[in-house]
């Protein structure tokens, strides 16, 4: 099992997306740009969100050479009062593809590293720079870094690296690349101006290549609560995930040099003192609670090699035969193979076992994800056809298949958990829709947590009718993880529920000003492609998409039936007032009077009602659902 | 000439004090109108409702008269404060009309509003809101100088008197022009004086209209004749029924052989379901003489067939209460029968005056029993 982990890391990932760049939305001077941009504000944000920062982004673009046509080199800047990134850590970070965190799941822009270091990739090899990186991670060194990557080996290459002084922490990455502004200008443009309404805590300044400078300040001073890190829930994982869990959850029997020997000694307090062996295991026994796992698997192989320190370091372990309860050793002394038997009873046996075969499934289960209880493990592992105490490490291919299988048909786990999500929230959006749009109405809802293949989503959306909005709605401003999709918005899902909507329903009509915001949470959005663009129809989301869009959607057909019947009072009294004084005026003549009657008292009284619009909002109760 | 001079003077007192009445009626309308104004309030009427289901047959009176039911007119719902604005227009045009003495067309009324921003679509609207004065004050339109546009005639020894302004007092003869006298306003507003006459005759056609006359069936039969011009005009109805109530004539009607024209016949005697909410146009005396289905074949007309519209019109009408009984029944199912039709000119397969000297006189003979 162990071999796997080896092989991974052999693959060079600078390689591989290097020839996989489009892929990632790198696959032309004008994406790319705008993709670099996403990327480095993106990790700005999660940075600054990870931290509790309200965040200052400062993006930059400026041409090389501004005379030239485009496609053309730009320098590319973004600027953050994020924590920075520790000086040991930059040349690793900037300089290589790495893979994030792997097992722990939240709701972020994206994982750390990925793009951001594809983004500096593109830069070298279409422009052959390095990237600046200016780091302040302690509030008093800024570390000034330029680093290329060596992309057969994924190494960074420092090309220049000093420090000097800072007062404020921060984080500013700087990478040459060859773009093309003049056909991105929009879209980088839209970018920054719809994260500003998805982020309304951040203040984000955008310097374009022109001279025009696009400035957003924070209009709200909360930041959502941070999302937690959790475990993976069964459905949301596939055999190769459970094979990395796996290696995670087991250990290597440690290799016995002087070091190791050292270690015991000194743990056990034997340091000047050589012991007999039988002295050693009682010293051991008394010390047991306190020795690392480590220690206890050397005193337990030492168990039944039955020597002493000195003869320890004579040897090394070539196996550990679990099945024929045999433990082969390599004596440097007599330069040969040798075998000990194992005493199963032993306690020390169980120890061993325990290293070399993993956890028990029930365990595995309940430790290493989220909401499995013990009694929900056994139910599992009977509905599987495990063992309960089947050890993970001696799963073969085909159970490993065919406990993933399980893992995804057995019903009675618990939903996933939804505190690794942070939607914006329902006061934060709204604040953001009556700033951006200035509407006559608006409504918001932020839907419960619901899930899809074990990943846990929660969609917020936000609906605005009148004010500033451009007629020839609804305009939909699409959301994921708090980044803005722009491009590819036909296949999305989103726009699938807004076009399945027959808003004469909603008596809504013509060409309305009228827009929708619309925001998906997840640990893992199900994007169509790479390039995180459009959201696929997973049935589930499109479901609670319909909910929040349907709701959402009676609110403004309130709202519009009243401005209806308010036009309609205004055009009555426009009635009221154009006939009344005809009919006055016919009948003094018919009555044979000479003065008009004072009808002045009725028209006063139909003087039109304003209508208000609703802001408050009440979601209905709806409980969390199963898959 | 003392007594016509009496009489004269009378009928003049008449045609004032139907005026005055009349000018009566739309000040009441008007007062109450400004009251509900000057009371801050918003100014409503009732009306009698004109739907299919308020009309109902009288079966005393022998017409469609309007039911109880009635509709409530307020300026304060907005769907009828335009129509109820034309209304009162319309009544203080008509005022004006009848203290001015002055006559209008129907489509004079349609032009009439544009000087004071009333808005009719097109003229059917505003002929409806001329109906629906009609139903608010029970009176004819021809009562507030209001006429329709269409002609009928009228020749035989009959005196008459005009009240219209600037003939007032002039007396005119109805049998001095071969042409006939076309019936408008000034006719059908002129005081009747006198007659040699002793039977009215309409008559359906202008042809057959001009044959009586060269005919001299006025002098032979001591008859006025009237064109109807097909279905008869609201004048011409007003004056059958005054010639029938006034001078005390009976009055017959000859029409096509045909569906339509046993219908002539049946409003000129009974009134239309149109004009339910009116009271003063029917003559319930009328006979109607022919042309009958069964004179089809008496007199072995030519005939033409009937179309389907026909048809359908023979089945309708056997719905229409005043066709359950007598000749009217009897023809209709005889028309139905033949599926077959007549015209009036159809007697000329006997020679042109065939039907002045054969048939008139069998039929008015006949109506003598009627």
């Amino acid at each position: 099992m162990s071999s796997i982990k080896e092989k991974f890391n052999q693959i060079s990932p600078s390689e591989f997306f290097y020839s996989n760049r489009d892929l990632a939305g790198f696959s032309n001077p004008t994406r790319s740009l705008y993709t670099a941009v996403r990327e480095f504000v993106e990790n700005s944000l999660d940075a600054c969100d990870q931290k509790g920062i309200l965040p200052d982004v400062y993006l930059t673009i400026k041409a090389v050479e501004p005379d030239k046509p485009d496609p053309k080199p730009y320098i590319l800047t973004v600027k953050d009062n994020g924590p920075g990134v520790d000086a040991k850590h930059i040349p690793l970070a900037f300089g290589t593809v790495l893979y994030g965190s792997k097992f722990g799941l939240k709701q972020a822009r994206g994982v750390f590293g990925l793009g951001a270091t594809m983004a500096i990739l593109y830069g070298q090899i279409t422009t052959n720079k390095p990237v600046l990186v200016k780091s302040c991670a302690d509030g008093q060194t800024q570390n000034q870094f330029e680093i290329l990557l060596d992309i057969q080996k994924n190494k960074p290459v420092i090309v220049k690296h000093n420090t000097k002084e800072a007062s404020k922490k921060g984080l500013s990455v700087s990478i040459c690349l060859e773009g093309d502004y003049s056909k991105a200008g929009n879209k980088i443009r839209d970018y920054v101006y719809e994260t500003s309404l998805i982020t309304p805590y951040a203040t984000i300044t955008f310097d374009d290549p022109k001279g025009q400078k696009f400035h957003h300040p924070r209009f709200v001073k909360d930041m959502p609560s941070p999302p937690t890190i959790v475990r993976p829930h069964p459905h949301g994982v596939d055999v190769e995930r459970i094979r990395r869990m796996i290696v995670e959850s087991q250990f290597e029997i440690p290799a016995i040099d002087d070091t190791m020997i050292e270690k015991v000694r000194k743990d056990l307090g034997l340091s000047k003192q050589n012991l007999s062996f039988t002295a050693i295991m009682t010293k051991a026994k008394k010390k047991w609670k306190n020795l690392s796992r480590q220690v206890r698997v050397v005193i337990a192989l030492l168990s039944f090699l039955k020597m002493d320190f000195e003869k320890l370091s004579k040897i090394r372990i070539e196996d550990l035969d679990v099945p024929n309860k045999k433990l082969h050793y390599w004596d440097f002394g007599d330069s040969q193979s040798k075998t000990v038997d194992m005493d199963p009873e032993s306690q020390y046996y169980k120890q061993l076992t325990n290293t070399v075969q993993g956890e028990p499934l029930t365990t595995f289960l309940t430790k290493r994800f989220q909401r499995i209880g013990p009694t929900t493990a056994v139910k599992f592992a009977e509905f599987a056809g495990f063992k309960p105490e089947k050890r993970m490490g001696t799963l073969t291919n085909q159970e490993l298949v065919n406990l993933s299988d399980s893992l995804q048909k057995f019903e009675d786990f618990m939903t996933p958990d939804s505190s690794c999500l942070a939607p914006l929230g329902e006061s934060p959006l709204e604040k953001g829709i009556q700033k951006f749009f200035n509407p006559d109405f608006k409504a918001v809802v932020q839907r419960l947590a619901s899930a899809y293949s074990g990943f846990p989503f929660i969609v917020e959306m936000g609906i605005a009718y009148g004010g500033d909005i451009k007629s020839g709605g609804p305009h939909v401003y699409r959301y994921a993880n708090r980044i803005p999709l722009l491009y590819d918005e036909g296949s999305d899902v989103v726009l699938k529920v807004v076009n399945d909507t027959d808003w004469g329903r909603y008596k809504v009509k013509g060409d309305p000003p009228f827009i929708i915001v619309s925001h998906i949470c997840s640990t893992r959005i199900p994007y169509k492609t790479a390039g995180k663009e459009n959201v696929a129809d997973r049935q589930e989301i499109e479901r609670e998409l319909r909910l929040a869009l349907q709701f959402l959607s009676r609110k403004l057909a309130a709202f519009m039936s009243k401005r209806g019947q308010a036009e309609m009072a205004k055009k009555r009294a426009n009635l009221y007032a154009k006939y009344i004084p005809m009919i006055a005026e016919f009948c003094t003549e018919l009555a044979g009077k000479k003065k008009e009657p004072n009808y002045k008292k009725i028209l006063e009284e139909l003087e039109p009602v304003e209508v208000k619009t609703e802001t408050k909002q009440v979601e209905e109760e709806k409980p969390i659902e199963s898959k | 000439m003392k007594a016509s001079e009496k009489k004269a003077k009378e009928i003049s007192k008449k045609a004032k004090e139907k005026q005055k009445t009349i000018l009566e009626s739309l000040k009441n309308h008007g007062a109450k109108i400004y009251e509900d104004l000057e009371n801050g309030q918003f100014p409503k009427f009732s009306i009698p409702s004109r739907s299919v289901s308020n009309i109902v047959y009288d079966k005393k009176l022998r017409q469609y008269i309007l039911g109880n039911s009635s509709a409530l007119r307020s300026a304060k719902n907005s769907a009828q404060l335009r129509s109820f604005t034309q209304l009162m227009w319309l009544a203080f045009f008509a005022n004006r009309l009848t203290q001015e003495k002055k006559s209008s067309t129907l489509r004079d009324v349609y032009y009439s509003s544009q000087a004071f921003a009333i808005e009719f679509d097109d003229q059917s609207e505003s002929d409806n809101i001329i109906v629906d004065l009609e139903a608010v004050t029970s009176r004819p339109r021809e009562d507030f100088h209001i006429f329709p546009e269409e002609r009928s005639s009228i020749f035989g020894d009959l005196n008459i008197e005009y009240t219209i302004p600037g003939y007032e007092g002039k007396t005119m003869n109805l049998s001095n022009h071969p042409d006939g006298y076309s019936i408008g306003p000034s006719l059908t507003t002129a005081e009747l004086i006198d007659t040699s006459a002793e039977i009215v005759i309409a008559i359906e056609k202008g042809g057959l209209f001009t044959r009586f006359v060269e005919e001299q069936v006025d002098k032979k039969f001591k008859s006025i004749i009237i064109n109807t011009g097909g279905q008869a005009p609201r004048s011409t109805r007003t004056l059958l029924k005054r010639l029938h109530d006034e001078m005390g004539l009976p009055v017959i009607i000859l029409t096509d052989g045909d569906v339509y024209g046993e219908h002539i016949a049946m409003v000129i005697k009974s009134g239309s379901a149109n004009a339910a909410h009116l009271r003063e146009l029917t003559v319930p005396d009328a006979k109607w003489v022919g042309v009958w289905a069964t004179d089809i074949e008496k007199y072995k007309l030519p005939t033409i067939p009937m179309t389907e519209s026909d048809i359908k019109r023979c089945y309708d009408l056997q719905k229409d209460p005043r066709y359950e009984s007598g000749i009217w029944k009897k023809e209709l199912e005889v028309f139905l029968r033949l599926k077959r039709k007549a015209e009036l000119e159809a007697f000329a397969k006997y020679g042109l005056t065939n039907i002045t000297d054969k048939y008139l006189p069998q039929k008015l003979e006949l109506a003598k029993s009627l």
